[in-house]
């Protein structure tokens, strides 16, 4: 065994003992109560959402034409504004009862994968993997057999790596995949699961935010070559619904200081990390007790799925799913008002489809 | 008797090699197990070996709660252990005591005289309150337990200060551009496989940390200073070290009197004047005196017949003495258990009554490991002295996941009960209460339910009262404000957790009036805060 001096015991003791005390300091700093968001005028008029069914759906509400291509400078952002290819549309909406071809079918009407994901490319895909606690029956979570539709098609389309994530509000990220199933179906595919690790979140400047200027973001979604945004459709109590801007909180770590307005926060968080693409999961939507649900009576199966590289398209059409209008979802209006999309679905091509 | 030939030698230091690879077998067994109690993981009841086979914590437990209880029974095996070869637990597989040789100290190793004769008496003084408290059904003690000793600092302080610094390094290399890829695969091979998940906050972690420091730096006064005075486990095994089959021998023809062995002797067993026989109640087979014995004198094998009687055996005085202390003890620390009523911020574990929890916690610190939120701390302030450092749920520290019941899994004697998921979520924790005082949206009509938000339970428990608000500068809005539904409330703490307040959270759950299931407080009648 080995024989120690007095002295190197005192040295390995004091270096322990600062290690320790380090850690404890750097502990209790990491354990601090999330800060609350600054005091903020109340935002623009939000009346609450109340869900009606599905089946009695009207139409969406004619708004005025948005804003033309804004000056978005930041590169993730500038994809927004790319403008569409001819002979594709705009947005795709499939319905059927295979959530894997919904996604094909969906995907090819605006343009096929190849239009966002080039050989060589890395591939981050974003579904919603909120919580631990349910299956996706539930309809908390994003469909696995959508998120591995996609990773399949990424694959197809000659990504290198196609690496999924969230960052889960409940539960730790290993038990919230594979609750979820989708940690299965991903690798099944061929895709790999990411869990978040805290070293890769670093603070970057929002420059186009107009509440927002500052936010802790995660570093490889920013820098991927392709960002595919694939949230679930569901009922939110403080945003009214949940869909692609919302989802890209599983991106950031600080949620408190979205909360705090999420009208023009989140727009600004989704200036800076502007997906290529997003796909709204609607095969199950959540309409009541959002965003954890846990009541299969909540759920509707409505066998759905919106495609586009507008993120504020794709969730103005998916408030259609909830009897709602975009104008009454503060984040939605906020995103056309900034320039990041369009929420007026007459102006643009609407594919339906029937699969 | 010739001096031994070098093959003597080395056949004398092969015993040594088999008890050091048995001693880092054991403690890298011990490490892994512990580094892998967490959710979610498979068959997290095998995880908790080291506790079951601990007879220390076993008989305690049993006798504090009067029956026996399958889930340490294992402990019967180190008795088996013990009576047939004495103290070897503590040379062979003792995590701590591995650790204590890698602590060792050249000065400390000349003092081969020990300190004076009560000094070995106190094991055998600490082994009487533990189980004079445990037939008072407490088991305040078993913190000094050798096993729940290190699983709880390693729990609170190592594996903290382990990811920390694993974070730092990654954190900062990862600032390097190029080095990026390789960091990210370096970290998340080494999460997969060696420091998986990112250890929560102990709040104890210092008190926890001192105690092991403590016990660690004891060896600069003499080798394994908590092996020959101090550890009640020890003690315990030394009583049946007493009957012990495979022994010590010396052969008095080959011994040349040179006191090697009494010098290398790590717990002092062998003194000269014994004729170098070790007391068969301290020795723990280290083979180090076998090894040492330039004669080859030295073996172990099957017990001779004349063994002597040491100076430091407790003596019916001392025993007397620590019965009367730990009787007292016990009965003060009753007391104050029945007079105090619990305090309303006092929350248990899922399913952990309080009675059954103190009678059957070791304070081995697996559920504080496993809870993948850190919700379960080591109590101290709520639970009061005599529940030192059982399992405190401590909301603001972390939310009882709604899709995690490894508290129960992970618990060794049930003081926690295994529940199935379904079953867990029934359980009542406690119940959460709104200050309107402070809340952003009662206080100070700001939006915010994010409570409401956060909590799990299917239809929510917590339900919204609308307003309409008007304001000079934006018309009318719809402010939400959150009412807790005590019927469906559970405790979980998810509102306390992520309520943005400043200090402590303007809803916090408190003790449930009505201890137990959703449906029993349901029918009951009850449905309020203590």
């Amino acid at each position: 065994m080995a024989q120690m001096t007095r002295r190197e015991f005192i040295r390995r003791l004091t270096a322990l003992g600062a290690a320790a005390a380090g850690a404890t300091v750097l502990g209790s700093a990491a354990g601090c109560a999330p800060q609350p968001g600054p005091a903020e005028p109340p935002p623009a008029p939000l009346v609450g959402a109340t869900p009606t069914d599905p089946a009695t759906v009207a139409p969406p509400i004619a708004a005025p034409k948005t804003a033309a291509t804004p000056t978005l400078v930041a590169s993730r952002a500038a994809t927004i504004a790319t403008p569409v290819p001819a002979g594709v549309a705009y947005l795709a909406v499939a319905r059927g009862p295979s959530p894997a071809a919904l996604v094909e079918a969906a995907l090819g009407a605006i343009g096929g994968i190849a239009r966002f994901v080039k050989p060589g490319q890395n591939v981050i895909i974003k579904p919603n993997i909120c919580n631990a606690s349910h299956g996706f029956e539930y309809a908390s979570t994003t469909n696995p057999e959508v998120v591995a539709a996609l990773v399949t098609l990424c694959l197809g389309a000659g990504a290198r790596r196609v690496k999924v994530m969230d960052s889960p509000f409940s539960g730790t990220p290993e038990a919230a995949y594979r609750v979820s199933g989708i940690a299965d179906a991903v690798q099944a595919a061929g895709g790999e699961m990411e869990v978040m690790a805290s070293f890769k979140f670093e603070e970057v400047e929002l420059p186009l935010g107009l509440d927002l200027r500052r936010l802790s973001i995660y570093q490889e979604a920013l820098d991927a070559d392709v960002l595919i945004n694939v949230p679930i459709a569901k009922h939110h109590s403080m945003a009214g619904l949940t869909l692609g801007m919302k989802n890209l909180m599983g991106l950031i770590t600080n949620r408190p200081i979205i909360h705090a307005n999420f009208g023009q926060r989140l727009p600004d968080l989704a200036s800076l990390l502007a997906p290529d693409l997003t796909v709204i999961d609607a095969v199950r939507i959540l309409v009541d007790h959002g965003p954890t649900g846990g009541n299969l009576d909540d759920v509707r199966l409505t066998n759905t799925v919106i495609a586009s590289h507008d993120l504020v398209a794709a969730d103005a059409y998916a408030t259609s799913l909830f009897g709602l209008a975009p104008e009454q979802i503060a984040h939605i209006v906020g995103g056309a008002k900034m320039g990041l999309g369009t929420m007026d679905l007459r102006a643009v091509e609407v594919a339906e489809l029937a699969v | 008797m010739a001096v031994g030939t070098t093959t003597a030698r080395s056949r004398a230091g092969r015993a040594r090699r088999w008890r050091r690879a048995s001693q880092a077998a054991f403690l890298l067994l011990f490490l892994y197990l512990l580094l892998w109690t967490r959710q979610p993981a498979p068959q997290l009841a095998k995880h908790a070996l080291f506790f079951r086979l601990d007879p220390l914590t076993g008989l305690a437990t049993m006798l504090a709660a009067r029956r026996w209880i399958g889930g340490v029974a294992l402990g019967l095996v180190t008795i088996l252990l013990a009576l047939l070869t004495g103290r070897s637990w503590c040379g062979w597989v003792c995590p701590l005591g591995t650790l204590l040789d890698l602590f060792t100290f050249r000065r400390a190793r000349a003092h081969s005289r020990d300190l004076p004769a009560p000094w070995r008496s106190v094991k055998y003084g600490l082994l009487t309150l533990i189980v004079v408290g445990a037939l008072a059904g407490s088991l305040t003690l078993l913190v000094l337990d050798p096993l729940t000793l290190l699983a709880r600092a390693l729990t609170a302080a190592v594996l903290p200060i382990s990811d920390a610094l694993l974070e730092g390094a990654a954190r900062t290399l990862y600032g390097v551009a190029p080095l990026r890829g390789a960091v990210s695969t370096v970290d998340a091979f080494i999460r997969r496989t060696v420091l998986p998940a990112q250890p929560a906050l102990v709040t104890a972690n210092l008190a926890l940390a001192a105690l092991l420091l403590l016990v660690l730096a004891s060896s600069a006064i003499r080798t394994r200073f908590w092996c020959r005075y101090l550890c009640p486990l020890s003690g315990l095994l030394a009583l049946c070290a007493r009957v012990s089959v495979v022994r010590q021998r010396v052969d008095a023809a080959a011994c040349i009197h040179c006191g090697r062995c009494a010098r290398a002797c790590p717990t002092g067993a062998i003194i000269a004047e014994h004729g170098y026989v070790a007391d068969v109640t301290e020795c723990t087979a280290c083979q180090e005196c076998v090894a040492i014995c330039p004669t080859g004198a030295i073996s172990f094998g099957q017990r001779p017949s004349a063994t002597g009687v040491w100076p430091y055996d407790p003596s019916r005085r001392q025993l007397l003495l620590s019965l009367v202390i730990a009787a007292l003890g016990a009965a003060l620390l009753r007391g104050a258990r029945t007079l105090a009523a619990p305090s309303r911020w006092l929350l248990r574990p899922p399913g952990a009554g309080e009675e059954t929890l103190l009678a059957q916690c070791i304070r081995c610190g697996q559920c504080v490991k496993v809870c993948p939120t850190g919700a379960l701390q080591p109590g101290l302030v709520t639970t009061g002295p005599e529940a030192l450092w059982t399992p405190v749920l401590t909301p603001r520290q972390g939310y009882c996941d709604y899709g995690c019941s490894a508290c129960g899994e992970a618990c060794p004697t049930g003081a926690i009960p295994p529940l199935e998921l379904a079953q867990k979520r029934e359980m009542v924790l406690g119940v959460a209460v709104v200050d309107r005082t402070r809340c952003l949206a009662w206080a100070r009509q700001q939006v915010c339910i994010v409570c409401e938000e956060m909590c799990p339970v299917p239809n929510k428990a917590i339900l919204l009262d609308d307003i309409e608000i008007a304001t000079p500068q934006s018309g009318t809005f719809l402010l939400r404000r959150p009412v807790v539904n005590e019927q469906r409330c559970i405790g979980c703490g998810s509102c306390e957790f992520h309520c943005p307040v400043e200090g402590p959270a303007a809803i916090q759950v408190q003790r449930a009036e009505v201890a137990g299931t959703i449906a029993h407080r349901q029918a009951v009648g009850s449905h309020g805060a203590l």
